[in-house]
């Protein structure tokens, strides 16, 4: 019995070396996608995004205000512009990504104690850069104005800790925790590396089993168990090694990352046997998954939040191992979440893996009949 | 004249022979209109909020005075977040956060209150998940506004108590205030920025692959490419009659989400329609190319789908909408120029958010049709290549 299941375990290890198709997918395309995708990625931060300047003041201050903007790691004040329609053609030949209106006046209000407004003008198209501009540009200016309002303070005489007091009299301190750069590698890697592994293991299981017939309980169990295990030692490549290599944030402990990654292994190795009943062609197999990639992403809230998709969207979604697997596996790796925290996670998967075993023989079973 | 109608008879023949094909395989009939179309319906339900509300956040209010209950009741009234859970200690607003139950925490320390009547400054601290940034960055935004807005009111009323008026009192407090607005997509809506992306990326993998499917069926097939070349009667009319049906249902379906997206789902359109088809059709074009050109360079059909999956699969990290093109390595913005979606998006976004003259996006429509030039180029001349040798063979076997 022992050795007849070895036999298949050595079978089944040489019908992935022997296919071109699994071959390819299982040992080539897993390894070439965790270098291929992190590519547009790797820089993890904008730095330096042109911004153009309309200076109407001309002062020493809006002089400073544009130096601390320009200090700021995330933009670069490349273009000072005349007026708005000429800041705006270069906004729209893109060679600029945001637009700063400092008001004429604007010294002379900020002296006086007025309130001295600036304006920017940002692009709603790319998030991003949006948010890179706004936040350099609210530091600079909350800078300038708190140093200009503690000295006029100080000046009528008020002492530095009262004028800081006044200034500031609550201090929100905000602390971005687990990726601390927002780092947009740290943030989308993690997620995608696991979703790899789920496409490219479908995709070999397609290309192996899709439109043949099962050779028996015994050599499919011992399938299963190569593909698994192979798939144990490609999560350690992309989740613990090239994290590593790329330089992403990872804190997790390794044996309670593969307290998940098994049953997840599991439960995707018995969805793809039912697919590769369910779906005859190798072809439409490839095809499926390739165009799921995406829509899988944003499923597992990793991205979008799960909180703001319809709840019947969630329900379904929970019917594909990613989905819980993606963001329990990120918790554990980047956040260092412990066992209690992803044990839900855990019991999803296996019975996924349950579920999906059992639809994969019914399957066979539904398809044997009507030719018998 | 009999010439011409000989030459648009061959591109007829091949594409009934082509429909024939599909009205054949129900699969096929299947990716070329419903699953895009039912792939879109999934995605626009997942941005369906257009922007996140209620994001679940934790506070650890040790304090447990007016101004700490104050505090939690602004920051639980913005709407992006909900405070769903108070926790006694920052261990146990941590574990909210790594089960994933709350997106941030926000820690009232002991004596705040009393530091702020005695001018000590103390320290709320908001701690948010940065590891998922998008709902963690609204978040911050949102509480951090919040307790902002809370800072502010305290030094109006400490500057009113040192006989300040309100009004320059309330001026004082933002002295330097920025007025943000976006020039294009003002309500920093989702669905215009993601869904409207995603979109066409997914259909550039659909068009590709429909493109590599059909002629490796040809080259697989046991008359191989000689016999679509026989009936079209020159490569382009082949080609052409070929690639017609799916150009027309992919553009169908192109602008059917866009029809969804700017008719029911109330996206504004604000550029020019006739230049919108335009590059669609160009869009469809070039896509098709690519998928075709990589079916005839692959060794069999699996392989075909493969490189249009490696491809087109990751595209939309290439696009520069999510991580902007200007921070991308060298390979990946050469590589981001090759793709079709790349510049179709640019276009989409320069026509249809901004509204910019046409003179502005004629370099990226030129890069789009060169691109279509270019693979269908590869296309001409492979179908060249494999139809001759495997024609002769074909014929030899018919002798």
């Amino acid at each position: 019995m022992i050795a007849a299941f070895l036999r298949e375990i050595a079978v089944a290890i040489q019908a992935i070396w022997n296919d071109k198709g699994a071959r390819s997918t299982m040992l080539g395309a897993t390894l070439f996608f965790s270098v291929f995708f992190p590519q547009p990625y790797l820089s993890e931060v904008v730095r330096d995004m042109p911004v153009a300047v309309i200076d109407q003041d001309g002062s020493t201050l809006s002089r400073e205000l544009i130096r601390r903007i320009d200090a700021a790691d995330a933009v670069a004040v490349t273009r000072y512009a005349a007026d708005m329609p000429s800041a705006r053609k270069l906004f729209l030949t893109r060679q600029i990504y945001g637009i700063i209106v400092v008001p004429p006046q604007f010294e002379r209000d900020l002296l006086a104690g007025r309130a001295a407004p600036i304006a920017a003008f940002s692009d709603g198209g790319y998030f991003l850069l949006n948010s890179v501009m706004s936040s350099a540009l609210s530091n600079a200016a909350r800078s300038l104005g708190a140093e200009v309002q503690v000295g006029r303070l100080t000046a009528s005489g008020v002492d530095m800790a009262q004028a800081m007091a006044i200034v500031e009299p609550l201090r929100v301190t905000t602390v971005p925790l687990f990726n601390p750069t927002g780092g947009y590698a740290s943030f989308v890697l993690p997620a995608v590396f696991v979703l790899i592994l789920q496409q490219t293991l479908l995709m070999g299981i397609g290309n192996l089993k899709a439109g043949r017939r099962s050779a028996g309980g015994l050599s499919t169990f011992a399938d299963a168990i190569v593909y698994v295990a192979l798939y144990s030692l490609w999560a350690g490549v992309v989740l613990v090694l090239l994290p590593w290599v790329y330089r992403l944030p990872r804190i997790g402990d390794v044996v309670v990352m593969y307290a998940v990654a098994v049953p997840f292994l599991a439960a995707v190795t018995a969805m793809g046997f039912a697919v590769a009943r369910l779906i005859p062609s190798k072809e439409g197999v490839i095809f499926f998954l390739v165009v799921l990639g995406m829509p899988l992403f944003f499923l597992s809230g990793v991205s979008w939040p799960a909180e703001a998709m319809p709840q019947f969207l969630r329900t379904v979604a929970f019917a594909i191992p990613s989905t819980t697997a993606v963001p329990a596996l990120v918790r554990v790796n980047q956040m260092g979440a412990e066992l209690r925290s992803v044990e839900t996670t855990i019991f999803v998967q296996l019975a996924l893996c349950l579920a999906y075993s059992m639809l994969a023989v019914a399957a066979e079973r539904w398809k044997k009949k009507p030719s018998t | 004249m009999a010439r011409r109608a000989h030459l648009a008879a061959g591109f007829r023949r091949v594409l009934l022979a082509e429909l024939r094909q599909i009205g054949a395989r129900p699969g096929l009939m299947f990716m070329l209109a419903p699953f895009p179309l039912l792939l879109f319906v999934l995605l626009a339900a997942v941005f369906q909020l257009g922007l996140p509300r209620e994001l679940p956040i934790t506070v650890v209010d040790q304090d447990r005075s007016t101004l700490s209950r104050q505090m939690v009741r602004i920051v639980d009234a913005t709407p992006e977040v909900a405070v769903t859970r108070e926790e006694g200690t920052l261990s146990e607003g941590r574990q909210r956060l790594l089960s994933g139950e709350a997106y941030a925490v926000v820690l009232i320390p002991p004596r705040t209150e009393r530091d702020v009547l005695a001018g000590r400054r103390p320290e709320v601290v908001l701690f948010y998940n940065n590891q998922y940034m998008t709902p963690g960055s609204l978040v911050a935004r949102g509480v951090g506004g919040a307790l902002g807005t809370m800072a502010a009111g305290i030094s109006i009323e400490a500057r009113v108590a040192r006989g300040a008026d309100v009004e320059s009192a309330t001026q004082s407090v933002a002295p330097v205030p920025v007025r943000q607005s976006a020039l294009f997509n003002p309500s920093l809506e989702y669905v215009q920025f993601l869904l409207a992306a995603v979109m066409p990326t997914v259909l550039q993998i659909f068009i590709g692959a429909s493109a590599a499917l059909s002629f490796s069926r040809d080259r697989q097939g046991v008359a191989g490419l000689g016999k679509s070349l026989r009936l079209g009667g020159t490569l382009l009319k082949t080609t052409a009659g070929k690639m017609a049906p799916y150009t027309l249902a992919y553009l169908l379906v192109l602008w059917g989400a866009d029809a969804l997206l700017f008719g029911p789902m109330g996206a504004r359109f604000g550029g020019s329609l006739a230049f919108h088809v335009a590059y669609g059709v160009a869009f469809v074009l070039a896509s098709q190319m690519l998928g075709a050109a990589a079916a005839l360079i692959a060794r069999d059909t699996v392989s075909a789908l493969a490189a249009v999956g490696v491809i087109t699969g990751p595209a939309f990290g290439f696009t520069g909408i999510t991580f902007p093109r200007l921070s991308m390595n060298g390979f990946s913005d050469i590589w981001a120029d090759l793709l079709p979606v790349t510049h179709y998006l640019e276009l989409r976004t320069d026509n249809i958010l901004r509204g910019a003259p046409l003179d502005i996006s004629m370099p990226a429509f030129g890069w789009l049709l060169s691109l279509a030039l270019a693979y269908g180029g590869v296309t001409l001349l492979l179908l060249w290549l494999h139809g001759r040798p495997r024609s002769s063979v074909a014929k030899a076997v018919a002798r």
